[in-house]
């Protein structure tokens, strides 16, 4: 058997590059597949629940299913599927038919944080991932059921 | 003829990186062979095209990896002179292999294999052969040549066989096992043939006799989870 060339330890390198480059597009397309910089909205407290709206720019005509999450822990699922004027009106959308609402009055007394997401499938809906639409929303309950929304750093010294 | 600059020998090179060269190319399989158990099917799914690209990479720095050490395929153990040999010393841990799975088996299925033959079985030997050729035909031989023949190099071979069937714990300690037997008897008697026979025979027990329970249909990687 004869002492490999310098060709060998050529090829060896060349092919870590290409691994790491082949690793590194899949990482990209799977992220861009699964988390795409499509979905915008936002939420915001109401008297009596969490209300908002919700736009997929890559399917604008498709209606997005969002799921609250209330102290970290899943609450409920909706589409946006609501009429929302404002929000077509401001050029977010092309129709107003975007908006989502949550009825909270299960909650205790006392401060909480919402957090609403955009649920996506991709990969023939064997992968679903949450993106966070909008900011996390402190709010707290008061003693007569309603909810008043809090500032975050607000929330936070709480 | 004096050798071109991109033709050097590697005795020109540092004594330390001709030495650590062919584990070098072993971890370079390795990596390769992770990348499609485990990164291909998290990032895109089982799709076979993209799966073929790391598989496609390593063979190439197989066969070019003979090729630069001159490495026949009698070498590696593609032959039949010595399949006799490579035959007799793996008869008996076969053997006693095939009777403890079936052992087992038996005991935790309470009495009832229940395990269909399934037509893809029939692509075992085929399969076996080319593992057998990765382990002991690359691998093996390129532990010895970092390593000598020997404990350390057959420790090697064990452990890089039973690490690609992680995180299947029963898998990754039979591969362990067989892997510890299959390279010291390639070390004996280099012959591929009949350890993909071996091969076929344990992996098919296994498959005919022990529950999914245990072995999760034989997944590797992250389609184990799945």
């Amino acid at each position: 058997m004869k002492l490999p060339s310098t060709n060998l330890v050529h090829v060896l390198i060349g092919k870590s590059i290409l691994e790491t480059l082949f690793v590194g597009s899949l990482a990209v397309i799977a992220f861009l597949s699964v988390l795409p910089p499509y979905f915008h909205g936002w939420g915001e407290v109401a008297n009596d629940g969490i209300a908002g709206w919700a736009v997929d720019n890559g399917s604008p005509w498709e209606r997005v299913e969002v799921q609250l999450f209330i102290d970290g822990k899943f609450f409920g699922t909706a589409v946006a599927n609501r009429p929302r004027p404002d929000v077509s009106a401001a050029g977010w959308a092309l129709d107003e038919w975007h908006g989502y609402s949550f009825i909270t009055n299960s909650l205790n007394a006392g401060p909480h944080e919402a957090r609403v997401y955009a649920l996506r499938n991709s990969g023939n809906a064997t992968r679903k991932s949450l993106q966070l639409l909008g900011t996390p929303m402190p709010f707290i309950v008061g003693a007569d059921g309603k909810l008043q929304p809090l500032s975050p750093a607000k929330g936070r010294d709480k | 003829m004096i050798p071109s600059e991109s033709q050097t020998s590697l005795e020109r090179l540092p004594a330390g990186v001709a030495r650590s060269l062919p584990l070098w190319e072993i971890a370079s399989v390795i990596t390769s062979c992770l990348i499609a158990e485990w990164a291909v099917l998290v990032f895109v799914g089982r799709s076979k095209l993209v799966m073929a690209i790391p598989i496609t990479l390593a063979f190439a720095l197989m066969l070019f990896s003979h090729r630069e050490r001159g490495e026949t395929s009698r070498d590696l153990g593609l032959r039949t002179d010595n399949f006799l040999t490579s035959f007799r010393l793996l008869l008996l841990p076969t053997l006693l292999a095939v009777f403890l799975i079936i052992a087992f088996g038996w005991s935790t299925s309470h009495g009832s294999f229940g395990a269909l033959w399934r037509w893809r079985f029939a692509a075992l030997p085929l399969w076996a052969l080319f593992q057998q050729y990765v382990l002991n035909g690359f691998i093996n031989r390129r532990a010895q040549m970092a390593l000598g023949a020997g404990w350390k190099s057959i420790a090697l071979v064990a452990i890089v066989f039973s690490i690609l069937h992680l995180p299947s714990p029963t898998l990754a300690l039979l591969t362990l096992l067989a892997g510890a037997v299959w390279a010291f008897v390639y070390q004996r008697a280099p012959n591929l043939y009949a350890l993909a026979l071996s091969h076929t025979a344990v992996s098919l027990t296994l498959a005919l006799t022990v529950s999914p329970h245990w072995l999760n249909g034989l997944r590797v990687g992250f389609k184990y989870f799945g």
